[in-house]
């Protein structure tokens, strides 16, 4: 056997047609499950920005990720106020316990001073002698 | 937003094609139906899948496929009585007066059921939507090679099987 009459005789072979009962039912099935094209306050605010959004989905849905991404982080991390009046507080803070540490030193060093090295006594003013200095001498 | 699809359009210049395919591939009536169905609902659900298509009838039989394949896993797995509903003759061809022809069709049928469904689809799309390999390779997602040489197995197949009754009929 030939070949090419063999596959033209396949060709040839009629094949079966598509039951035409199925045509409405296939059809009116497709129909139901079609998006419906409704005017109403919900769609038609969904159909806008679909309209927008449609050119190129994937990179909306990414910038929008990414935004989303740094208000979280932004969210998570204290803020720069807070940061700034910790850090002022913390400044504060060391330079009281400086001022109350120097404080302490030299009190310490009274203290101390006080109990090892007494003052010495002040003398007390000699009392004028009531002589002339000119016959103490002679 | 993409337009609605016209479906009456598109069933009345394809569903003759898609029929026929699925049919061969299922070798089941109920189930060429529902996915026959299941092609126009998936239309009319996303109308964004025609835009850009340039051939309208690839891209349907590309869907048919992929849909005759989902459906063919599904069974193997889930029903294992399936094989015997499959091994009923289920008539690919339109019936004929001729008594000949009418054998040889039967026979025809018969021996596509054998082949493996990658070379079925291949034979078929070559044989009755007459593709090229290259258009062949699109649809099925091969390569033009992987075609081709399917075809040639399954036109081998074919006429090993059939060549007793086409030389009686010649």
């Amino acid at each position: 056997m030939n070949t090419d009459d063999f596959e033209k005789d396949l060709q040839r072979q009629p094949l079966r047609s598509v039951p035409a009962e199925w045509r409405q039912p296939i059809l009116e099935a497709a129909r139901a499950s079609a998006p419906r094209h409704s005017a109403s306050t919900v769609a038609q605010p969904l159909a806008w920005w679909r309209e927008l959004l449609w050119p190129c989905p994937q990179a909306w849905a990414g910038l929008a990720a990414v935004w989303l991404v740094i208000l979280f982080v932004n969210g998570a991390a204290p803020d720069s106020g807070k940061i700034e009046s910790a850090a002022q507080h913390r400044t504060r803070s060391s330079t009281q316990e400086i001022v109350v540490a120097l404080e302490q030193r030299r009190w310490r060093a009274e203290l101390l001073a006080s109990l090892f090295d007494p003052p010495p006594v002040e003398e007390a003013p000699r009392p004028r002698s009531e002589r002339p200095l000119t016959s103490v001498m002679v | 937003m993409p337009a609605a699809v016209d479906l009456e359009r598109l069933y009345d210049a394809h569903a003759q094609a898609l029929f026929a395919f699925l049919l061969n591939l299922t070798r089941h009536e109920a189930d060429t139906r529902d996915l026959l169905q299941g092609i126009f609902v998936k239309l009319a659900r996303e109308p964004a899948l025609l835009e850009g298509v340039r051939e309208e009838r690839a891209f349907l039989l590309r869907l048919a496929h992929n849909a005759a394949i989902d459906l063919v896993r599904r069974r193997s797995t889930r029903e294992k009585n399936y094989e015997q509903l499959a091994a009923e003759a289920v008539p690919v061809f339109a019936p004929s007066s001729d008594l000949d022809q009418q054998s040889f069709r039967q026979a025809l049928s018969d021996a596509l059921r054998e082949l493996p469904p990658d070379q079925r689809a291949v034979i078929h799309l070559k044989l009755w939507e007459g593709l090229t390999f290259e258009a062949i390779a699109d649809t099925l997602g091969l390569s033009p090679n992987t075609a081709a040489s399917r075809y040639r197995y399954g036109l081998d197949k074919l006429r090993q099987r059939l060549r007793p009754l086409y030389d009686e009929i010649k």
